[in-house]
C-alpha cells in the first residue's frame, strides 16, 4: 500500500492516485450519492468524540460526520462500533469485513489512527484524511498538586488515570512504582477527567482532548484546575494523527471526505466545529 | 446440544430427528472475545438450562423448548459473557462468567434451579463482597494482599470454563482465569485468586481452600481448566484426590479436601516459565521466561512455551477408573512474544503486545497424553498434526475417544493408546464426545463443526488447519457388542 504521507497534500496528488490502473474508483461514491445515505462508523462510548446522551448520539465524531454527509448531499448514517482488543480488530468489524454478530460495516470510519506502520499492516482499507493530532496531557487541582514538578512529587495525592491506557503504565508503572497506590482507575479518560472536576481526585493524566471537554463541561467547578505546560518526563508518547478509514477500493470516497476534511480545516469550520466542546483544534502532524 | 450464537437444539436420540431449536436473540454490541461459542447445557427435571453471549441465563421446557425463566447474570455492556455449561447441585444451578474485557471480575453464583433467583455470589478477586441471601457474606481473600491499589477492582479472574461438583466432601470446584491487566509488571503480587482452583461450600458460597497454579500469572495460562476428583492410593494411603491439567503445561494433584499439594508434573513437551514446582506447590520460576514489560526490549521477542493457548485449553480430559489414568487432549506449541510500540486501541495509543504462536515440533501439535497421577508419567500419547481441541470421553469397555481437527472422531485402546478406530466427520471436531445406554445398546455422540480461539490466533501453526471446512453437524455411533 502507498504512504498516505506520499500522496498527501491536496487534492491533486489524490486525483493522480485516482488514475493509477486497475482499480476501480468511481464506484463507491457514486454509489453513496445514488442511495442518498453515508454510513459513518463511530466509538461507542468515546467522549468527547461520540456518545450518546439522553438518547442522541453527540460528539466531534458525530458533527463531524454529519458535516461531511451534508457537504457530500447526502444524509449521515452514523452507527457506533464496540472496540474490540485492538483498532486493527475494529478496522475489519466496522470498515472491509462486518462484526462476527451482524454489525454491518460502514463507508467510512472515523477516529483512526494515522499511522504508517498502523496503515502498512491494515491493507484491506485506505486510511485518508487525517484531522486532528491527540496526545496526552496532565491536568489537575494548581494548589494541591505541583503540577510542573517531578511525578516523584505527586506521591500521596489523589491520582486518576483510564485503566489500562498509556497513562496508567506511565503513573503506575514509572519511577519504581512509587505512584502506584496513589492511582485510581476509571473505565474511560473522560470519567477519569470528571472525577478532577467532581473533586474525588487531585490531578489526571488523559487525551488533551478528554480534559479540554471536561473542564469546559465542568465550567465554573474547574476553574482552579490546569493543564501542564513542560512535556512530562520520560513520557513514551508523543502523541498521533487521527484519520479515517475506507475501504481499499472506496478511494473515490476517500479522495472526496479528505477534499471536504482539508477544506474544513482551511476555512475555519474544523476549528469552530471543535470549540463547541471546548477542545482546541490542533491539525495532525501529516496535514502539516 | 447447544450450538454457536447461543442456539440449542433438541434431537430425537434414536432417529437424530430435530424436535425444537431455541435461538437466543443476542444484542447488537457485543464482542465476544473467543468466537461465538457455547460449551453446553445442564439438565433439572423437566428443564434445560445454558447460558448466552450477552451474559443471560435460560432455562426451557427439554420437552418443548418453551422458554420458562430468562435471567441476566452480568451485563455485557461492561464486557461480560457466559459460554459455559451450568452445574446442577441441591436444586441450584451454578454458573461462573466470562469476560475479556477489562474491569471484569471473575464470579460464581448460585441460583434456583426453578426461578432463576439469585443465593448467593461470590466473586473470585481478593477484596470483594460476597452476598447469600441477598446479605453479605464476608469478602473474597484479604483485602490488598497480593494486589496494589485499586486494581483489585479489575482484576480479571473471569471463571470461564465453569466447574464440577464432588458430594464426597461437598464442595464446588472452580477454577478461575488470568488476571487483569495482560502485562504483569504493572500488578506486582501473587493477584490472588487468579490462575487458581477454588474448592467453594454450595450451600454458602464460601471459599474453603484455594490452590493458585500459576501466581502473577503473566503469560495469559489462565486456571480455568476442570478439577477432576478420583482416589488412589499414594504412599500406601488411600486418599480423596483432584487433578487438573493447567494451560501452564503441568498436571496437578491435590488432596481435594483440603486443597493440600501433592505433585505438579510436566505433561507437554517445554515449559519455559518454570521449572518444576517445588515440595510446597510453588513453581521454580524462571525470571527470563516472563514477558518483558512495556518499554522494555523493545522489539526483542521472548519465546514462551507453552503459548497462550495452553497445553491445555477449554477441551476437559478424562478419568478412567478402570485403568487410573488420565486422558489429557494436550498441545505443543510456544509464542514469540514482544512489545509492539505502535499498537491502538478504540483509536488511542496504547502499550500493546504483538505474539506469534510457533510450533515446536517438526510432527505434530496435538497430542492426546495418558498420565498417571501417581507417578507423574505419560504411558502412552497419540499425536495429531493440528491442534488438539475437542474433550475426550473414556467408557467401561476400556475405550478412549476423541475428535481431531482434521475431521476424525478417534477410538484408542485405554491401556496401550492403540488407534482402534476412526471415522470422517467432514468439519473438525471441536466438541465433547458424549456416551450413552438406550435400548439396550451403547451410543457414543460427537458433534462436528470447526471454529473456536484456534482459528483466530492460529499463526504460523494455521497450516496445519488451513483446508478445513466449517460446518455442524451431531453424529451418532452405536458401539459394537
Amino acid at each position: 500500500m502507498l504512504s498516505r504521507r506520499a500522496w498527501m497534500g491536496g487534492a491533486g496528488a489524490a486525483l493522480a492516485l485516482g488514475l493509477l490502473p486497475g482499480h476501480s474508483h468511481a464506484a463507491p461514491l457514486a454509489k453513496v450519492k445514488a442511495l442518498g445515505t453515508l454510513r459513518v462508523v463511530v466509538y461507542k462510548d468515546n467522549r468527547p468524540w461520540s456518545w450518546e446522551e439522553s438518547g442522541k448520539l453527540v460528539g466531534l465524531d458525530v458533527d463531524l460526520a454529519q458535516a461531511i454527509a451534508v457537504k457530500l448531499g447526502v444524509r449521515a448514517d452514523v452507527a457506533e462500533l464496540v472496540a474490540d482488543e485492538s483498532a486493527d480488530d475494529d478496522l475489519r468489524n466496522g470498515v472491509w469485513k462486518g462484526g462476527l454478530l451482524g454489525f454491518m460495516p460502514g463507508d467510512v470510519m472515523l477516529h483512526v489512527p494515522f499511522d504508517r506502520t498502523f496503515a502498512a499492516r491494515n491493507d484491506q482499507v485506505a486510511i485518508v484524511a487525517p484531522y486532528y493530532r491527540e496526545s496526552f496531557a496532565l491536568a489537575g487541582l494548581g494548589g494541591a498538586v505541583p503540577l510542573e514538578g517531578m511525578p516523584t512529587e505527586w506521591r500521596g495525592r489523589r491520582l486518576a488515570a483510564e485503566l489500562d491506557s498509556i497513562p496508567d503504565f506511565y503513573l503506575i508503572g514509572s519511577f519504581g512504582g512509587i505512584l502506584t497506590k496513589d492511582v485510581a482507575h476509571y473505565p474511560t479518560g473522560s470519567a477519569a477527567v470528571d472525577a478532577v472536576t467532581g473533586g474525588r481526585a487531585d490531578a489526571v493524566i488523559a487525551s488533551r482532548a478528554q480534559i479540554e471537554e471536561g473542564l469546559h463541561r465542568a465550567g465554573e467547578r474547574a476553574s482552579r484546575i490546569s493543564l501542564r505546560k513542560g512535556p512530562l518526563p520520560a513520557f513514551t508518547s508523543p502523541g498521533w494523527d487521527i484519520g479515517m478509514a475506507v475501504k481499499e477500493n472506496s478511494r473515490t470516497l476517500g479522495d472526496a471526505v479528505e477534499e471536504i476534511t482539508t477544506a474544513m480545516a482551511a476555512s475555519g469550520e474544523m476549528k469552530a466545529l471543535f470549540a463547541r466542546y471546548g477542545v482546541t483544534w490542533t491539525p495532525a502532524n501529516a496535514a502539516g | 446440544m447447544t450450538g454457536s450464537y447461543s442456539r440449542l437444539f433438541a434431537f430425537d436420540a434414536r432417529t437424530g430427528e430435530e424436535k425444537w431449536q431455541y435461538d437466543a436473540r443476542l444484542p447488537d454490541g457485543i464482542m465476544p472475545c473467543c468466537d461465538v461459542v457455547n460449551r453446553g447445557a445442564a439438565i433439572h427435571g423437566d428443564k434445560i438450562i445454558f447460558a448466552t453471549l450477552d451474559a443471560r441465563l435460560v432455562a426451557l421446557n427439554r420437552i418443548t423448548g418453551k422458554v420458562i425463566w430468562n435471567k441476566q447474570i452480568a451485563d455485557y455492556k461492561e464486557g461480560y459473557s457466559a459460554t459455559a455449561a451450568p452445574l446442577i447441585v441441591k436444586g441450584m444451578v451454578i454458573t461462573g462468567n466470562s469476560g475479556g474485557e477489562f474491569g471484569v471480575v471473575g464470579a460464581v453464583e448460585a441460583r434456583d434451579v426453578n426461578t432463576g433467583e439469585l443465593i448467593w455470589h461470590r466473586p473470585v478477586i481478593e477484596g470483594h463482597m460476597g452476598t447469600l441471601k441477598g446479605k453479605d457474606n464476608g469478602i473474597t481473600g484479604k483485602l490488598n494482599a497480593t494486589w496494589q491499589g485499586d486494581l483489585w477492582k479489575s482484576g480479571g479472574g473471569a471463571t470461564w470454563l465453569g466447574g464440577t461438583y464432588d458430594p464426597e466432601t461437598n464442595l464446588l470446584f472452580f477454577g478461575t482465569g488470568n488476571p487483569a491487566p495482560w502485562n504483569s509488571h504493572l500488578r506486582p503480587g501473587d493477584n490472588l485468586y487468579t490462575a487458581s482452583t477454588l474448592a467453594i461450600d454450595p450451600e454458602t458460597g464460601v471459599i474453603k481452600w484455594h490452590y493458585q497454579t500459576t501466581p502473577h500469572d503473566g503469560w495469559d495460562f489462565d486456571g480455568v481448566n476442570e478439577f477432576i476428583p478420583f482416589d488412589a492410593t499414594i504412599n500406601g494411603k488411600p486418599m480423596k484426590l483432584g487433578a487438573k491439567a493447567d494451560r501452564n503445561g503441568y498436571f496437578f494433584v491435590l488432596d481435594r479436601t483440603n486443597g493440600k499439594f501433592i505433585s505438579a508434573n510436566k505433561f507437554v513437551m517445554q515449559t519455559t516459565w518454570a521449572n518444576g514446582f517445588n515440595k510446597a506447590g510453588k513453581p521454580n520460576v524462571i525470571p527470563e521466561g516472563r514477558p518483558p514489560a512495556p518499554g522494555e526490549g523493545k522489539g526483542k521477542p521472548v519465546f514462551a512455551s507453552p503459548s497462550f493457548l495452553g497445553g491445555k485449553n477449554w477441551m476437559p480430559m478424562a478419568y478412567s477408573q478402570d485403568t487410573g489414568l488420565f486422558y489429557i487432549p494436550s498441545n505443543d506449541w510456544g509464542m514469540d512474544i514482544w512489545n509492539e510500540p505502535i499498537a491502538y486501541k478504540k483509536g488511542a495509543a496504547y502499550l500493546g503486545a504483538g505474539f506469534t504462536i510457533k510450533s515446536i515440533a517438526e510432527d505434530h501439535i496435538g497430542a492426546l497424553r495418558a498420565m498417571d497421577p501417581k507417578t507423574g508419567k505419560i504411558m502412552w500419547e497419540y499425536k495429531n498434526k493440528a491442534p488438539l481441541w475437542g474433550g475426550v470421553l473414556t467408557t467401561g469397555g476400556n475405550l478412549v475417544f476423541t475428535g481431531t481437527p482434521e475431521g476424525f472422531l478417534k477410538a484408542f485402546d485405554a491401556k496401550t493408546g492403540q488407534e482402534l478406530w476412526k471415522f470422517q466427520t467432514g468439519s473438525g471436531v471441536v466438541g465433547s464426545p458424549v456416551t450413552w445406554e438406550q435400548d439396550g445398546e451403547q451410543y457414543v455422540a460427537v458433534m462436528s463443526g470447526w471454529g473456536g480461539a484456534v482459528p483466530l490466533w492460529g499463526g504460523e501453526v494455521a497450516k496445519s488447519f488451513k483446508d478445513i471446512n466449517q460446518g455442524g453437524a451431531l453424529w451418532v455411533f452405536k458401539l459394537p457388542k
